[in-house]
């Protein structure tokens, strides 16, 4: 778990959303580092989800910028397709495509790529579906899983593609509470092992245990920012304490 | 006796003079153009579905959308018989061109109007997250809508896409009209030669139903296999 501070995989300078007239986000300036493990936490409504989605270009910015490995992802020009590859994202709705196996959910996008053949692909997925626990599941259809073993096949399908970062959107809010613990625990496992994350979450104790940074996003901008130890214990924005009162 | 006369209408109305034989050929015209149609209106449908649905989502093809809608509004909004009509007198008026291929893209062209409704409901019912998902994977526009929305959107149709295909089977019944000879067709020679309506279109009605019957059967046997992901 070593952070790499001369390795900027992301940098977003003066990100701005908006949906028509309602201003999202507000001039979003930040750098996500290899190895970093980022959680964004805020109200609902803050822009947090937006910041998150606008990384893999998911919303497109109306103003700023955002250079993924130096590369500024939000030129029209740029080929999306190839960057949102090394990207990999996990919602909070899983959405595992439900007329595939597990299996295929895994293989699609690296096969369908050409980046292996099917059976690099085969065996990778296998790899992977012993890494989140859920080997025998390889040819179930998603409908039949629980929600946190979805979400762990979702986790496995992105990385797949072999990601310098994954982005995850809320991960456990739709699991019943008995199975967030089994996601978070895989969540930890891959920030050990050294993957650059982002994580909007409502999990304090993942911020607090896991993360290297934790972000305060309200009103479409970063409020506050620092290490999980000072973000909790010296809380300095006015808003940040009053939201902190309300979850902790 | 009942039964003897029913026996003479019967030899009168199909067996003599191979009379049957024009029930024959009128059902292979009757299912060439049905074919033919089907796939056209299958293709257009589809095309005219993705365009429309990439369109709503995100705001390309303005031109290409345009075209579609104004096709969607004029086939829609006209008989097919006046389509037909159109396609054999105005169109091909001038030309000599075999008549199953006027047919074919008459009905082809109408049957796609009510198949790209159909699909671009089914597109637009698949949840948003799915394109999401795929996106954010690497896969571009047409790779998504190939690998993961229309196989599922396709599922969901199905049972409307089966019913537009039985309307279209019927409604080919309008041919004679540009002088092809198909099942209702062959009926109603048979009948100008005995002066008898019940027993060839009696016939005819028979033989639609059947190949509607048959047809359903055919569908729900598909529909069954797409539905081997789901829980039980």
């Amino acid at each position: 778990m070593s952070v790499n501070k001369d390795k900027v995989l992301i940098e977003v300078q003066g990100l701005k959303k908006a949906f028509g007239s309602n201003q999202v986000l507000n001039g979003i300036t930040t750098d996500i580092c290899q190895g970093e493990v980022v959680v964004v936490i805020g109200p609902s409504g803050s822009g947090k989800s937006t910041f998150l989605r606008s990384l893999n270009l998911l919303e497109v910015p109306t103003g700023g910028r955002i250079l993924f490995e130096g590369t500024d992802i939000t030129d029209p020009k740029v080929d999306i397709n190839r960057h949102r590859q090394k990207i990999g994202m996990v919602f909070q709705q899983f959405n595992l495509f439900p007329h595939k196996t597990v299996k295929e959910n895994i293989m699609l996008a690296p096969v369908t790529l050409k980046l292996m053949t099917k059976e690099e692909a085969s065996k990778r997925a296998d790899e992977l579906l012993e890494r989140v626990g859920l080997p025998e599941k390889a040819d179930t259809y998603p409908d039949m899983l629980s929600g946190g073993q979805k979400q762990r096949i979702a986790i496995a399908r992105a990385l797949a593609m072999n990601p310098d970062v994954m982005l995850f959107d809320e991960p456990t809010s739709a699991l019943d509470p008995e199975m967030v613990g089994e996601v978070l625990e895989l969540m930890k496992e891959l920030a050990e092992s050294g993957m650059t994350m982002v994580v909007v979450t409502h999990e304090m104790g993942f911020a607090r245990e896991v993360g290297t940074r934790v972000l305060f996003i309200d009103d479409g901008k970063i409020q506050e920012e620092n290490t999980p130890e000072e973000f909790f214990s010296n809380p300095e924005n006015q808003r940040l304490k009053d939201f902190l009162s309300k979850v902790l | 006796m009942i039964l003897a006369d029913i026996k003479q209408d019967f030899y009168l109305n199909f067996i003599k003079d191979d009379r049957y034989m024009w029930l024959v050929d009128g059902l292979k015209t009757t299912l060439i153009i049905t074919f033919f149609a089907a796939i056209l209106g299958v293709i257009l449908g589809f095309i005219v579905a993705i365009i429309r649905s990439a369109h709503d989502k995100s705001g390309h093809f303005k031109i290409l959308n345009a075209v579609c809608r104004v096709y969607l509004t004029v086939i829609r909004g006209t008989p097919t018989m006046i389509q037909l009509l159109i396609m054999n007198f105005v169109i091909f008026g001038a030309v000599s061109i075999n008549k199953v291929i006027v047919g074919s893209l008459a009905f082809g062209i109408n049957s796609g109007a009510y198949v790209a409704e159909i699909v671009r409901s089914g597109i637009m019912s698949i949840d948003q997250g799915q394109t999401e998902a795929g996106r954010s994977l690497g896969l571009n526009f047409s790779q998504t809508m190939r690998l993961i929305i229309i196989p599922q959107a396709f599922k969901n149709v199905l049972p409307a896409l089966v019913n537009e295909f039985i309307v279209l089977i019927k409604e080919t019944s309008i041919i004679g009209y540009i002088g092809m000879m198909d099942l209702t067709k062959g009926a109603m020679l048979i009948q100008s030669r005995t002066y008898n309506a019940f027993w060839p279109l009696l016939a005819a009605a028979v033989i639609y139903l059947v190949l509607v019957m048959f047809l359903t059967f055919l569908m729900n046997k598909l529909e069954r296999r797409l539905r081997t992901n789901e829980r039980k």
